[in-house]
Order: C-alpha cells, then structure tokens, then sequence
C-alpha cells in the first residue's frame, strides 16, 4: 500500500516535469530555438495566476484566459522580430544557435528586471484546491492531480497534431531539415514562429497550474528552464511522449529513490539517471536514433 | 573664469546660508547626506529572502529617516538626510565581495549595510572589518559565529546561533513529557544545506540531552519539488511533534502537504520562511499553532506603527525577520546620533556597549552578540509572537496543542 502510494506521487511529480518541459521542446525541438527566457514565461503565468487569486478573488484558472494569448503574442513577436533578424543574418545553423541563446539570455534578465521592479522580488503563493484526492486507497494533493493529467492531455493533443495532421507532418519536416522542408514548398519561417508561439504559450499554462501547488518569486524561471532541458534532453529533442516519459521516469526514479534510500539523494539520484540515459542514449529515449 | 548670473545667485546664496549659521559650526562643513552603500541579491536564488527581510527594511528605513529630516548630527547641530547606494551582487558569494570592496574603495560610502543570507554575511565580514565599518549582520547564523566575532571586533551579530535556537525546543519538550503531554516521539528533517543542517544536528543534541526520541531524521534537498514521501514516512512513526529545519519554499510546501495528507501532529515547527505572509497566504487559519524559528516582541513601541508604513509602502504585511532587520537599523541610527558625528570607531563602540529602544524591543550587544535573542515564536490569533526565551517582555505561553488550535 505505502509503495502504492509513493508510485502514484512519483507518476504525479513527475507529470509535472514533463508539462514544464513541453512548450520549451516545440521551441527547442520543432521551432529549434534554444529560449533561455522560456522560465521567465512560467514566471509571468504563475504571477498571472497569483495576482487574479489575491487582487480580483477568483479562480487562478481564469488568469490563463489573459496569460495565454499574451505569452503567445508575444513569443511570436520575439520569434518574428528577434529571432528572424538572426536566422537571416547567421551563416550556419552552429552560429544561429550561439545568436538565439545569447539573445535569449539576455531577455531572461530583461524580463526578470522587470518582474522584480514591478511585482517585487519576495516569495509567493497562494492556496487552490489543496484538498485530498483518494485513488484506489491512496491520497494525492488535488491540485498537483491537475497539473499531471493536464501535462498528459497537452503531451497526447501535440502528438496527435504532430503525428497525424498535414501542418504536424510540416512541422516534424522542418524539425528534422528546414532546409529541405523549404524545398518542398512549406512555409519554415511562418510555421516555426507558429510553434515558437505555441510553446511560450504552453509556458504559461505550467506557470499557472505549478502555481497552484508550489510557491514562487520573480526569480524562479531559470530554474524551470533548466528543469525542462533536462526532461526534454532526456526524451528527445522534438519528441513529445519522449517528453512526457521523460518526465514520468525522472518523477519515479526521485520518488522510489528518496523512498528506497534517503530523501536528501534525490537530487543525486535525478542527476545520475540523466547521466545514464546520455551515456546509452545520447539522442534522448525516444528520439529516433 | 566667467560667471553666469546663476551660478553667482547659487555662491552668494550658499555665502549667506554659511554665514547664518551658528559660530560653532562654521568652521566645518556638515557633509550633505549621510552615503551608506550595500550590496544585496536583488536577482537570483536569493533574491525573495533579501527583498523581504533586508532589501525592503533599508528602502523603508531611509524614507522614515529622510520624512523626519534626516538624522541629527549634534557636532552640526544639524539633520542630515540619508542616502542609499545599492548594488545586486546576483547571489554570488564572489560578486558580493567585489561589490563591498567598491562601495569602500571606490563610492567611500559612510556606512555599510548587510547582504542577505548566512554566507553571504560571512563572505564580506573580513573586508567590512578590515576597513573598520561597524555592521550588524541580522542574516548571520552559525555555529561558528561566536568565534568569528571575536575575530570581527566591528561586526555584530544579533540572531540567535542555531544551539541557543534549538535549546529552548528541547526543554520545552521535556517539560512537555514530564506532564505526561506527550510520549517524547519527535519526528525532524532539515533542508540539505548550512543553516539546516546546524540547527537539525542542535536540535537532535538537544533532545537528546533532555530524554526526548527522535525517532525520524532526515534531509531534503534545496528546491525539491515534492516532500510528500518524506512527509508520510515522518507520519508513520506517528510522532508527537514534527521539526523542519526548513527553507522558505520547502517551509510553505511541507505545511501544505501535511495539511493534504492529514498530518496533524500536535507540534508542528519549520524555520526559514515561516512568518512570511506567503505562509499565511498558504495556510489561512491552519497558520495557528505553528512554532517557528525566531519571533518577536509583538507589542514594542513603535511597532503598530511600522507595520502602517510598511503596508502603505508595499501593500503587503512585514515579517518577523524584517522587524528585526529594520530594528538593527535603528540600532545604527541611534549610534550615529548618540555619537554626533561620523566616526566610525566611537559608532562602533556605541553599538558594542549601548542600550536601543527599538520596535524589535530592547536591544544590547555583549560581545558583539545579542542578549538573549528571541530563539522561538509562534503563530498565535493570526500573528507571530515570541514565546522563548519566556521571561523576554511580552513573551506570550506556549499554545499546545497545535492540532486543537488549528481546529
């Protein structure tokens, strides 16, 4: 019964991995920009989520129906008006990839800036749905249900779309070579911003739902940034059930080994794993090879 | 050289100002602001405990100062208005060392205010103390401090140490038992980092010595994302009281999962982050009951006051750590006042040996220490309270147990 328990929470944590690292895996892996800003997206969707609970009194879900569409305007601005002047000017892919990552780190400290300059730096957090769940006998915390089965629906809807839709086929084309991709007549720069968008707006879903359940600061995106670069790294770049498993195996793996041996390893035991898996499978578990 | 009808007005108008002023004073200048300098996490991991405990209280401060006038300088016989120089050392120990050099060296600040943060403290102690700038690190706790300061004759160090902390938690527990309260089962865990880990091993010292089990122990690492597991294992060994020598986000995390799980013990203590109104936020009326590292005299002159200025500056409400931040700068202001002038050692020695009315409560150092700091409080009616050391003013009983409190 306990091992029962510690396996669901493990399923749970580790959902919650894997939402954090799906829009950051369409930037990086379909769009193929490395947005190190990503976390400061997860930051403003959190504080989208705060500020609607503390100042109007409603439901921190409601915020996504602002933050959403605002993250993915203005990713897509960043894309189109940022990242396109590099993607012109960049001899090769190698040079591209230096340019989006600086370009992105500086926006990290612009937005960060911001954030701290106008919604103060200190910790915060708010109380939603923090009540017991009881599945088969076993108790999980409601709102951290939530953020795992959303991060579950959202990795399923984008491997549908990119499996088995015609833009998902241009996208997983132009993921694997923009070069050809634009041969055969898709449009890479538009599809791209597309996903770039799509993927900052997924941002601030994680935000909003991780919100719920962990407090946060103004400071906290690049720790979520570096959270869904391990996931994604681990899953394949690109690959959205990689992504999802990932997450899932990284969950188990902290949970069972806090359990099995001590608490205080965890971050240990994450580490090593990650290490394996780049030992065995440098492209990721479910990349292709 | 040419004059312009501007710059004449100026000279003959400050030619006027000097000679109205009173014969004594006319020979020196008084300086035109009082320059302290301070470098502090405004980004990275530390940033939210140095903005609500440190970086807040020294904004809050200079503008108290600065609506009264100043600070009265009496070899002047005049106010002096304070001036702020900051500088955001990212949270890294290296930066924060570079960043006092040049506040020193380079800005020749008059005084110096602490970073945030244990280390940090540490970090910029010796170059603080060899300039001979007279700082009161309120962030600083470490088992190591007493030493230190003997060392750092100018730094001072008012929080309690993590033994004198985890103290008053043993004794309290062994009264407890002796009642016949509890059965003596503790439960403790502790963030994997300094400050946790000297207050864990105090504690399980100190229970120990006072008969107390501890019949759970283990860590946790900084920024885990799930404390459930070690929650339900603390939960099986069905203690009477749970200790978390905890950090600000794994402090409001295990307070919600415990309450999620169904945790009620009839002790329930965590550190860092406690008195934060993100706690509060958390927990709502669960808050009460819940022990908690530090405290404060909740009924000092002057306090009601300055939680009205704090809420109408930041429209949210202070800490207990903030209080006693704010407190140590008042400390400094009333040696810079008692003194008359800027100098450094006579302020220093007037920190080391006076006595401060603050709205921390009365303060005095020995041997660059402070006298009987509050080590535990409690959130009682919605509010943190110190309740030891108990025979500290105003030091509330202890509510017990916490699981009927909470209700």
């Amino acid at each position: 019964m306990f091992l029962f328990e510690v396996i669901l929470n493990a399923l749970v944590l580790g959902g919650m991995y894997a939402l954090v690292a799906l829009g950051l895996n369409l930037q990086y892996g379909v769009a193929r920009m490395m947005n190190l800003s990503y976390g400061e997206f997860f930051m403003a969707g959190a504080f989208g989520a705060f500020w609607t609970v503390m100042l109007w009194k409603l439901d921190p879900l409601l915020a996504m129906i602002a933050s959403v569409p605002v993250s993915f305007v203005a990713n897509w601005l960043i894309y189109r008006f940022l990242l396109l002047r590099l993607i012109r000017r960049a001899p090769d892919q190698d040079a591209l990839d230096a340019d989006v990552i600086l370009v992105t780190f500086g926006l990290l400290f612009v937005f960060q800036g911001l954030a701290i300059v106008n919604w103060g730096g200190e910790y915060r957090g708010y109380s939603y749905l923090a009540v017991p769940v009881k599945i088969l006998g076993a108790e999980v915390a409601l709102n951290r249900l939530l953020a795992f089965l959303a991060a579950c629906v959202l990795a399923a809807v984008l491997f549908v779309i990119l499996g088995l839709t015609r833009t998902g086929a241009a996208l997983r084309a132009m993921a694997i070579d923009p070069v050809a991709a634009r041969l055969v007549g898709i449009d890479v720069l538009k599809l791209s911003a597309l996903a770039f968008a799509a993927g900052g707006a997924l941002a601030a879903i994680s935000g909003t739902l991780v919100s719920t359940f962990i407090s946060f600061s103004a400071s906290i995106g690049v720790v979520y940034t570096l959270k869904a670069l391990i996931v994604i790294i681990m899953g394949g770049v690109g690959r959205m059930m990689g992504c999802l498993a990932a997450g899932l195996l990284l969950g188990l793996a902290e949970s069972l080994g806090g359990y099995l041996t001590d608490p205080g390893l965890t971050l240990a035991i994450n580490f090593a794993l990650f290490l394996i898996v780049l030992l065995v499978r440098p492209t990721g578990l479910f990349s292709r090879g | 050289m040419t004059m312009d009808r501007r710059t004449f007005l100026k000279a003959g108008g400050a030619a006027i100002g000097v000679a109205a002023l009173p014969g004594r004073a006319r020979g020196q200048a008084a300086p035109s602001a009082i320059r302290i300098g301070y470098a502090i996490s405004l980004s990275g991991p530390f940033a939210p405990g140095a903005q609500s405990t440190s970086w807040s209280q020294y904004k809050l401060w200079a503008k108290d100062v600065n609506d009264a006038g100043g600070i009265l300088l009496k070899k002047y016989e005049r106010k002096v208005p304070v001036e702020l120089i900051e500088y955001d050392d990212r949270s890294q120990p290296d930066e924060v060392i570079k960043l006092v050099e040049r506040l020193i060296l380079q800005d020749k600040v008059d005084f110096i205010l602490p970073p945030w943060g244990t280390h940090m403290n540490l970090a910029v102690a010796p170059i603080i103390n060899k300039h001979e700038y007279p700082v009161i690190f309120f962030t600083a706790t470490a088992l190591r401090i007493r030493e230190l300061a003997k060392r750092w004759p100018y730094a001072f160090f008012p929080l309690a140490q993590p033994d004198d902390s985890a103290a008053p938690l043993g004794t309290m527990l062994a009264t407890l038992k002796s009642q016949g309260k509890i059965k003596g089962r503790v439960a403790a865990v502790h963030v994997a980092e300094q400050t946790g880990v000297e207050l864990h091993s105090s504690f399980v010292e100190a229970c120990k010595k006072n008969g107390i089990e501890v019949v759970y122990s283990k860590s946790y690492p900084v920024g885990v994302s799930d404390l459930s597991p070690v929650i339900r294992e603390a939960m099986q060994t069905q203690p009477d009281g749970f200790f978390a020598f905890s950090y600000p986000t794994d402090t409001f995390m295990l307070a919600e999962q415990s309450s999620v799980l169904g945790f009620n013990p009839a002790i329930y203590y965590s550190a860092v982050g406690t008195p934060f109104p993100a706690f509060k936020a958390k927990l709502g009326d669960k808050v009460n009951g819940v022990l908690l590292w530090g405290g404060l005299d909740h009924k000092a002159a002057g306090l009601a006051e300055y939680r009205q200025r704090h809420r109408a500056m930041y429209n949210r409400d202070t800490e207990s750590g903030a209080v006693g931040m704010y407190a140590t700068v008042q400390v400094l202001q009333q040696s810079i006042e008692r003194v008359g002038e800027i100098d450094r050692k006579k302020i220093r020695n007037e920190i080391a040996t006076g006595t401060f009315p603050t709205i921390f409560g009365t303060l005095k150092f020995k041997d660059q220490l402070l006298i009987d700091p509050w080590t535990v409080g409690q959130w009682q009616n919605g509010e943190v309270v110190g309740v030891y050391p108990a025979q500290k003013p105003n030091a509330q009983a202890l509510l017990f147990p916490a699981e009927v409190v909470r209700g």
